[in-house]
This record gives structure tokens, sequence and C-alpha cells, in this order.
């Protein structure tokens, strides 16, 4: 059957929000690009080499240390009979919900010289200065990669864990049946079968550590992202900071495209995946190292610093710390509500525009609206002050010449460039997760009403709107935990003395005093909780 | 008495004054496809028509188009003396949107709204009424289906039956002037099947409702339906009763579609038609030339005879390709032998045959055609 409808200004608008979504990263590209070549030159011949080579091995060990953790622990669950499968087949995804920069400060309490390891050690050796024995220093890079592998590994182990538990289970039975053990299968069916996914997942880990700013910046580790909030809130250099966040734009288009590249690869999943599947089973101390692999997993990425912030919580919290929570609470619900309903509105609007319509590029809206999601929250701010920027410019100047005051910064200095920096970031989720429950629409429903006699508009309102309300629903929350959660975009766009709950938490941590925040930490970890219950429960349904 | 038939199209029908459903010259191009060419079709009130025809063959495209949901590229649809569609014809460009056509539509998937009840689904359509008029037409249609304990039910808790039921009273509470059925009996269990058509065809023909049909199952249309159409490649290759359609097919193709028998290649000409069963008995034929024609065999109508001894006038000429049993005895599918064609377009490889006595794979036969009015059909495919 054809589309439906061809309301022209439901089309004139989908593509006029996708544009205007689009347009800053467009306008941060061709400055940074057109950034006189004596720039480059500079940044080359001073800071950028080394920026440039941080991050990449940050990268390389960020990865390779979160396929290590997640493969492996995908692996156990799905493939060996290790004690308590059920329980570690959630807990293994809570790391997920910590911020790595809360990961890394707390380690770098217990640990430090001054930290209770070191001083429990000393104690018990008797060692008197940091000169009698050798401990590891965490506040390096290998140390940032260690932190950002822990809490970034639950992605791999998800996917690959999902990949596993797809798997026709008559390719195992064949490849017994010709004479392979268990274990032979999976390193010559199971794994090369779920490659595709790992690599998709590995893409995803990548992405978040190219855009992570707060665990890098709190270690010294200068990296792309650190560069950029340098050059701009120390230096002011706006056209720098413009080329450094454009060089990062490419790093993360190239993610981009291979993970595209990999998604090919994942339609071969297959069915009957529900056949009983033959376990490894594991002998006394594999059962052992097995188990403490994933415990030591779910325990340092999750359990443990969660406890260390209750405790801090316990000792340390007071009625002042309540009301500054209150209102940098209310700041960051401010912002994630207006960011979560206009994402959540522009979804719909294209997600619909796109089912029910009958325009041949109709997918276009809803591709550009998506590809936010991969620019790191640095660059995306980036964008916004060298758009939002010369446009307020603009403004003031008109305002000037027709005799009114100059309004300031109305948008740029605002909590319009907050917000709009999150719905651009964010919009993909919205988008993902309406566009998924309109396709569990049965095409046949968008055509019923008008047999009925009932046009677009009854048909949107009594029809399509109800039956996606738990998608709408869904929708909104993981955006507006996301906006919760999200920091560097926030830091470089606030306006001045506006502080939300993330920003005032780095705050505290670069002032190394995160006692005073510790309860709106354990906020922001129990919002970070939200979208897994929600993955997880969708999961186990489907 | 002998017919010879030619392949032809259908023979136009003319747009009779009292058609509750007219369409003229229709025609639907998709992606430079032909999907529909300068189809015909009128349809009296009351009548219910099933479309058949192969997958792929325009019937799904040709409702669509009456509904509203695919634009003609040319031709008129007209019902209960409104003009729904127009387009390259003198009448000028028109379309009218949908949702105002008053056309009902049963989705092949029913496209119950998950979200609403039973009760609600039927309202749906008729919202505009008052709530007094809206409540008692749900009532009276709950009655009529069987439907008065589910009224409050949700969809996912009502059987396939019952769900089928249900779009059948949404669909007939706005009382469209025409209702389209897109293969609605497909998701029915198949003992179910039956029954359920005769209940709906009763309740179609106690609300005089006009109805179009579509199904690839050709059996379905004798038990629902009061006229017949069978299409192919957009087109529409004869519209009649079922029954005459079953008696008098127009061509090859609705033959063979309907499956009314299986095909022996015959050679026409002056002297009669010759086949690898044997000379046929025709009346002379005017037309001297020697064609292949193909002749409508029904089983009824092949004979078995026994070879032995001392029939020495029984010669093999068929063998068997493949048994089954049935309630009408053994099936055969025969095939002529392999040395007997000379000429290879006379073989033939499906002969179907129904017999009380146990023959083997391979077991060479003799076959003969009993006279009767033959059906000669010309297979331009």
């Amino acid at each position: 059957m054809i589309a439906l409808y061809n309301s022209r200004s439901w089309k004139l608008s989908s593509y006029l929000i996708a544009l205007v979504l689009i347009v800053p990263v467009l306008v941060m590209l061709v400055g940074g690009v057109s950034a006189s070549t004596q720039l480059f030159v500079h940044l080359w011949q001073t800071v950028l080499p080394s920026y440039l080579e941080n991050t990449l091995l940050l990268a390389f060990w960020v990865v390779l240390l979160a396929l290590f953790f997640g493969v492996f622990s995908a692996a156990i669950i799905t493939q060996t009979n290790i004690v308590f499968k059920q329980q570690l087949r959630w807990l293994l995804l809570l790391p997920l919900a910590m911020p790595a920069y809360l990961v890394a400060y707390l380690y770098t309490d217990l640990f430090d010289y001054a930290g209770p390891v070191q001083r429990a050690l000393r104690g018990w050796f008797d060692w008197q200065s940091p000169n009698d024995y050798w401990f590891f220093d965490i506040r390096t890079l290998p140390g940032a990669a260690l932190m950002l592998a822990l809490v970034l590994f639950p992605y791999i182990y998800m996917l690959t864990r999902g990949a596993f538990e797809q798997q026709d289970q008559n390719l195992i039975r064949a490849s017994r049946l010709l004479g392979l053990t268990a274990k032979q299968s999976f390193f010559k069916v199971a794994l090369p079968l779920a490659r595709p996914a790992i690599a998709v997942s590995a893409s995803l880990v990548l992405m978040e550590t190219l855009a992570d700013f707060a665990t890098v910046q709190y270690f010294s580790v200068n990296t792309l992202t650190t560069a950029i909030y340098d050059t701009w809130l120390g230096y002011g250099d706006l056209g720098a900071a413009n080329a450094l966040a454009s060089i990062l734009m490419l790093l993360v288009l190239f993610v981009v495209l291979a993970e595209q590249r990999s998604r090919a690869g994942l339609r071969h999943q297959s069915a009957r995946p529900n056949l009983n599947r033959e376990l490894i089973q594991l002998s006394v101390s594999q059962q052992f190292i097995a188990s403490i692999f994933c415990w030591a997993l779910v325990i340092l990425g999750f359990l443990l610093p969660l406890t260390l912030l209750i405790i801090m919580a316990v000792q340390y919290s007071d009625v002042a710390q309540l009301s500054v929570l209150l209102s940098t609470g209310v700041n960051s619900l401010k912002v994630s509500v207006f960011a979560a309903t206009i994402a959540v509105v522009i979804a719909l609007s294209l997600g619909l525009y796109q089912r029910l319509h009958n325009d041949k590029y109709r997918k276009i809206p809803q591709l550009i609206s998506g590809f936010g999601y991969a620019v790191p929250g640095t660059v995306l701010a980036m964008a916004m002050l060298s758009t939002l920027g010369p446009l307020d410019h603009w403004i003031n100047g008109v305002a000037e010449f027709l005799g009114f005051s100059a309004p300031g910064l109305i948008l740029s200095g605002s909590l319009f460039a907050i917000v709009f920096a999150l719905v651009v970031r964010f919009s993909a989720i919205a988008n993902g997760t309406i566009a998924s429950g309109i396709k569990q629409i049965p095409q046949s429903l968008d055509y019923a009403p008008a047999t009925l006699g009932v046009n677009l508009k009854g048909s949107l309102a009594k029809v399509h709107l109800p039956i996606l309300t738990p998608a709408i629903l869904v929708a909104w929350l993981l955006v507006f935990v996301e906006a919760m959660k999200e920091l560097p975009a926030v830091l470089l766009l606030r306006p001045f003395n506006f502080e939300t709950l993330s920003s005032q938490i780095y705050q505290l941590i670069s002032d190394e005093m995160l006692e005073q925040g510790a309860l709106g930490a354990i906020l922001i970890v129990l919002f970070g909780l939200l979208p897994i219950v929600l993955l997880n429960k969708s999961k186990e349904k489907a | 008495m002998t017919t010879l038939l030619t392949t032809q199209s259908a023979t136009d029908l003319p747009a009779e004054s009292n058609a509750q459903l007219t369409i003229q010259k229709l025609s639907v191009v998709l992606q430079d496809k032909v999907i529909l060419s300068a189809l015909d079709l009128s349809l009296n009130e009351g009548d219910i028509l099933g479309l058949v025809g192969a997958s792929g063959c325009g019937k799904t495209t040709l409702l669509n188009a009456i509904a509203g949901f695919s634009k003609p590229t040319k031709g008129k649809i007209v019902v209960d003396g409104h003009l729904l569609s127009s387009n390259g014809l003198s009448d000028g460009e028109h379309c009218v949107p949908a949702e105002q056509r008053q056309v009902g539509m049963i989705f092949q998937d029913y496209a119950l709204f998950p979200h609403l009840t039973v009760k609600e689904n039927i309202a749906f359509g008729i919202s505009k009424l008052s709530k007094i008029e809206q409540l008692e037409q749900i009532e009276q249609l709950l009655i009529i289906l069987k439907l008065t304990d589910h009224s409050d039910s949700y969809i996912h808790q009502l059987s396939g039956g019952q769900q089928q039921r249900v779009a059948i009273a949404r669909a007939l509470a706005p009382k469209p002037k025409l209702l389209l059925l897109d293969e609605p009996f497909s998701n029915i269990d198949a003992r179910l099947r039956n029954e359920l058509m005769v209940e709906i065809r009763q309740l179609l023909k106690q609300f005089k409702t006009t109805a179009i049909f579509v199904t690839h199952n050709k059996d379905e249309v004798f038990t629902f339906a009061d006229k017949m159409a069978v299409m192919a490649q957009g087109r529409l290759l004869q519209f009649d009763a079922p029954s005459i359609i079953c008696q008098q097919p127009n061509s090859y193709q609705v033959a063979d579609f309907l499956q009314l028998g299986s095909w022996l290649p015959c050679q026409v000409n002056a002297a009669g038609a010759q086949s690898l069963l044997g000379k046929l008995d025709i009346d002379n034929r005017s037309d001297k030339k020697d064609s292949l024609v193909y002749l409508l065999v029904k089983p009824a109508n092949l004979l078995l005879n026994i070879l032995d001894d001392e029939n020495t006038n029984a010669k093999a000429n068929a063998q068997v390709e493949y048994i089954s049993v049935t309630e009408q005895g053994y099936h055969y599918y025969l095939s002529s032998l392999d040395d007997a064609a000379t000429d290879k377009s006379m073989a033939f490889d499906k002969l179907s045959l129904y017999s009380d006595i146990a023959l083997s794979l391979k077991q060479q036969v003799a076959v003969s055609i009993k006279p009767h009015d033959f059906l000669f059909f010309n297979n331009n495919h």
C-alpha cells in the first residue's frame, strides 16, 4: 500500500527540525576547517600531537580492557555453569550507571598515599615514607583507561551476551556432532558468530571514551576534550577550540562509519535460540576463577563505589548540603524536563512523518536528527557557541538598530543553549525508542481509521498516540536520565552561577570535596540505574 | 456440441444504471509497473463478489484503489452514484479522500485497535452519532455477532474467530455503501473457516451489504460469493456466477487457475482432433488450418482400460507418475510414454485419473477419453 498522507506543513517542519538540529555542528565544522592554517601549524607545533597521542592511546586501552571484561563475562554467563548465574546476569549491567569520573575520584581517594589502603599497608609493614615501597599510581593514562573500562564494559557485555543467546543452537549442535568439544565449539562457532555484535559494542565504548571529559580532566591526562575545554574557558580562543573540536568530530565520524559497517553483519543472527544449550562444565578451580572475575567486575565497577558514596553521605550529610542539592536538583530537573519533552515531540513528529507520508525521502529527517548522539558533549558545546554567539550579536545589533535596548546573550548565555545541545545529543535515543514503538503498530492500523470515516488528525489522536503512550514514556525517561547525567556540554554552556547536579558534583570533585555532594552523586547513580532496569526488562520480554 | 474458445479478455460490461459499484477503465501504474490495466467491473446492490487470482495479480491493489489507498493512474470509480475517483477520463480529475468514501474494509489482520475494548472498537467509526444512537447500534451489532459477553474485553483476550466478528461489527457500524474484505479467512483455523463463512455471508445478506472479498483460495468463493471474478496480471479474465465460470471457463488461464481439470494437447484440423490418447470426434470446423490446442479433461471423462492378453485393442499409452489416496479412490497423475510422441508438443505429463484399481509407480496403462462436450483452449503462455 502507499503511504496515506501528504501534509505539506508537516513535511516542511520535519525538514526544518532536522536542519536546525544539524546546523550548529556544520557551522562549527566550517569554522574549524576554515581556521587559518597558521592556527593549525601553531597547534601542531605545540600541543596537538600529545593531545592526539593521549586520546588515541586512551581509546586503545579502554577498548582493549573493556573487550577483555565484556566478552569474557558474556561468555562465562552464557556458556558455563557458573554459580549465581541469574544474579550475575543483571548485576554485570550495573556499572553502566556509574559515571567514570565518580569511580575515578573514589578510587583515587581510596588508593592515594593518604588513602586508607596505603595507610593500612604502611601500618602493617611499618613503612615510613613513599621511598620504602612501590605502589601503583592511579592518576595516569592507564589508570584513566581502567576507570573508563570498568564502567563502559557493560556495553560489550550486554550486546555480546545478547548475540550468544540469540545464536542458533543447531549450529552448536552441528559442530558438536562434527566432533568438536563444547569449548572448541565456542571458539570456532559461537565467538566468530558474535563478532559483529562485539564490533558494534566496542565502537560504542570507543565513542564514549572519545567523549569523556571529566575523568581525564581529573587525572590530568590531556586529551582532545580537555584541550577544547581549556582552550575555550582558559584562553578564550574560540577558533582553536573549534579546530580541536572539528578534529575530534572527524575521529568520531570514523568510528561511526566503522560501526555502521559492522552493523551490517548483525543480520545473520537467527532463529531457534530457545533450544536447550549445553553448558561448559567448569571444574572447581575454574569455577573459582570465573566467579572472582565476574564478581570483581560487579564489585569494582558498581558495588564498591556505591558503598563508598553511601558511607560518605552518611558521614558528611547535613541540612546545608540538602538545600544545595535541592536547588541544583531543581536546575537539573528543569533542563532535563525541557530536553526530554522537546526530544520526544521531535521524535514523534519525525517518526510519524516517516510512517504516514508519501515522500520518497521521508526517512531523511529522522536519520539526520539522530546523528547528534555520536557528537561528544564538548564538541556540541563548541558548535552551540560558534553558532549561537554570532546569532546573539546579530539579534543585539538588530535590536539596537530598531531602538530597543540590547537583550544580551539571550541564546548562547541562557538555558536555551544547554537544552538545544541536550536535544541534539539525545534525539537519537528518543528517535530509536519511538521508532521501534511505531514499527510495532501493524501497517493496517494506519489505514483502518480512514475506512471508518476518521481523518488524519483523528487517527493520530485516537489511534497512534494512545498506542504509542508506553514508548513515549520510555523515550522521555531515557532522555531525561541522560540529560541529568550529561556533564561536558553543561559545563561549557551553563550561564553564570548556574549549577546542575552533575556540574556541581564535578566542581566538588575538582576541589577534592566530593563528601559535600555525596547525596547528589548517589542520586545520579540511581537515575543511571533507571534505563538499565528498563533495558533489561524489555530484553527479558523480547 | 463442441466449443472452441480462445484466450480473450473479459467482455466489456455495460455500466448498469442501478449498479452500486461501477469501475471503468481502471489502471494503476506503480513505479513503471502496470498493476491494473483498463479494468471494468460493475456490481448490483447486495451482491457479494469473490475476487480470485494468483498473488501479485492486482487483487489487493484493486481493493486499495476503491478504498482510496492507491491512486489510480487512469479510470473512474463510482459507488452508489457518487464519483469517488476519476482520472484521465471525460469527468476530469477527482479523488475523494479515503475517510470520506463510506467504503468499509476488513483487513487481513483485522487491524483492530489494541488499546480499545470491543465496544470502543465498534464505536470508532460512528462517533458522530449521538451517544444514544451509538449505544443502540453497538448493542444490536453485539447481539447479532454474538459478542455481548465480550463487549468490554480487549482484543488480545479474544479468539481469532471472535476478533474477526469484531472486525465485521466495526466495519458494518458506519453502514458502508461498499464493504471490502482482504483475505478475511486466511488467519482462521481451517476447521472453523466454513462455519464462519456461512455465518458472515448470512450477515452481509441480512444487512444487504454490497461486498468484494479477495482470496487466493478459489473454494472460498463458492461458499461465500454470488459472483466471481478471476484476475491475472492486472486484468479481469472472467466475471460471472461461480457455477457458470466452472462450466464455461472462457480461457486456458481461468480453467488452469481454478484447476477445473488437466490438460491434454491436441492437434486440430479439418479431420478432427488428434491426441496421444487417440482421435476425438468433433464437428467439422470451418477453420482448416492445423493448430495445437489443449483439451480440458475432467477426471470423470478419463477412462482406464485394463491391459490384458484378451483385450488386444488396448495399447498402453500412459504411465503412472504419482499416487495418492483420496475419498474418491486412488488419485494418479499420468504422463505420456517417452517413445510415443515424435512431436514433443503433444506430450502430456500431469493427467489426473481417479480409480479404485491399485496401480504402481511407472506402471503402463491404457486410457481413453469419453465422448463429451469437449472444451479446447489455446494456451498463449
